[in-house]
């Protein structure tokens, strides 16, 4: 009788600690991906800079947060996806906003992902222009807008 | 004669072995259950770091500065790997293992972080509790990237007799783990010659460079002699630092990387210059820069001296332009 007991209060203590484990494991799993979240998060705002930074994109050398725009056309139409692996993030799209009749979208890369949480800088846009003999630069408000790569959501 | 048995003395040691037996497994396997979650929770919290690496190097890349020097500092001794793959754009993969007082000091780094966009000279794996983190530009001949050295405090170097550019970005930037000149008696520290000064050096650097050769005059282009020179490493321009800092491979691998995206920026400058030849703002670059774009996504670290004279050609050819590329 007494070793009966003794198996019940072996498997209670067992069904204790699993359950203890299941709860334990379910809540890592949560910061985990709290974590993940955050991290990905952080990474994206650190990244407009980067981006804006890249001679891929950037005007010249010299300025920050300054894109050129003929270099956002051509990554636009078919390099970017030669990048796909290279960006940190889910989506880079530009967005002219000032003087608002030019305003345009350019999607430079989409990596086609659903879950994505946009953030955005503002930046200047600009191209070399030749008129009356000399060369300048004519220049757009814009906005550098990156996603953010989630998990995706399995439905 | 007959024998007494003691019948509740035999059910008492029964109870006693079952429940010591039922009673060490459950321990054990609680023990057993505990350590792994430790050796869990550390690998997760060493991939984390390795996340975090990637991620706080991203506002210490020189952007549009000459150089930038930044320190890490980790609460303990941490181990770094840099594992470096060349294959197109290539990516760091960097992890990280920190040394722990509870079960065995060191245990296997935890999950890699792949980092695509940025080029980490190191160690193939380096320990220490603080670590220094420098960066500088790299032209190729517009801005290819910026390159960033990552070394621990347990590396000490003392530059003797370094160019004067080198000179004035190292004392400029105060890197208290690149003394110049001044080289103590600590038997640790690295003594890295320029060109024949100096004498007895671990790292030896020589530059060859005739023409064209920028602030860093003869050392623009050269090489890098370790170990008794029984490893040598070219470089051009502010690859210097990294054939002085980093690992063999690493320096490699990143060298083929840096060149196939010479190439793709090429590609790009080359489209760029249909564009503007539509606004009649041309330049004759284009066929130059194909031709960059095609040779240098193939080129490694032994075809930088072939392809420098075509660099500096393409620099001086879009100088001279009214509507310059860069």
């Amino acid at each position: 009788m007494k070793i009966q007991q003794m198996a019940f209060m072996i498997i209670a203590i067992f069904i204790f600690f699993a359950l203890v484990a299941v709860f334990f494991l379910s809540w890592q799993t949560r910061s985990l991906k709290s974590d993940f979240g955050a991290m990905q998060k952080e990474q994206a705002i650190s990244s407009l800079a980067v981006i804006s930074d890249m001679p891929e994109l950037n005007c010249d050398s010299k300025t920050s947060l300054c894109l050129d725009e003929d270099k956002i056309r051509v990554m636009a139409s078919n390099y970017s996806q030669r990048y796909s692996e290279f960006w940190p993030v889910a989506s880079v799209k530009v967005y002219k906003v000032y003087p608002k009749e030019q305003f345009e979208q350019i999607v430079v890369f989409d990596s086609g992902q659903t879950n994505v949480e946009e953030y955005s800088t503002f930046v200047s846009i600009c191209k070399k222009l030749k008129g009356s003999g000399y060369v300048y630069d004519s220049c757009n408000i814009g906005k550098l807008s990156v996603g953010v790569k989630l998990p995706e959501v399995v439905k | 004669m007959m024998r007494r048995i003691n019948k509740n003395a035999v059910e008492f040691n029964f109870e006693w072995l079952f429940a010591i037996v039922a009673g060490a497994t459950i321990l054990i396997l609680a023990v057993y259950g505990v350590s792994r979650l430790g050796n869990t929770q550390r690998y997760q919290t060493d991939t984390e770091i390795a996340k975090q690496l990637a991620i706080i190097t991203d506002p210490l890349q020189a952007g549009f500065a000459e150089g930038v020097f930044s320190k890490i500092i980790f609460n303990q001794d941490t181990r770094i790997n840099n594992i470096c793959y060349s294959e197109d754009f290539g990516k760091n993969d960097m992890s990280v293992a920190t040394k722990s007082g509870v079960g065995s000091e060191w245990q296997d780094s935890g999950g890699a972080t792949s980092i695509h966009n940025k080029y980490i000279f190191s160690d193939a794996a380096s320990t220490g509790r603080d670590y220094y983190v420098f960066s500088t530009p790299f032209y190729f001949p517009y801005k290819v990237s910026d390159l960033i050295f990552l070394s621990s405090d347990s590396n000490e170097y003392c530059f003797i007799s370094p160019p004067r550019d080198v000179e004035n970005m190292i004392l400029g930037l105060n890197m208290p783990h690149i003394k110049v000149n001044n080289c103590s008696d600590n038997g640790n520290i690295i003594r890295v010659c320029f060109g024949t000064s100096g004498g007895d050096c671990e790292i030896s650097v020589y530059g060859s460079c005739t023409n064209s050769c920028g602030e860093l005059g003869v050392y623009n282009e050269g090489y890098v002699e370790k170990f008794d020179r029984s490893v040598k490493m070219n470089y051009v321009g502010n690859l210097i630092y990294g054939a002085i800092l980093s690992d063999k491979g690493v320096y490699d691998c990143n060298v083929k990387r840096l060149l196939y995206r010479t190439g793709e920026i090429a590609e790009i400058f080359s489209v760029k210059a249909g564009l503007m030849d539509s606004r009649d703002c041309s330049t004759n670059l284009n066929t130059d820069l194909a031709i960059l774009g095609e040779i240098s996504k193939n080129d490694t670290v032994d075809d930088l001296f072939s392809l420098n004279p075509v660099i500096k050609q393409i620099e001086a050819k879009n100088e001279q332009e009214i509507c310059g590329l860069w």
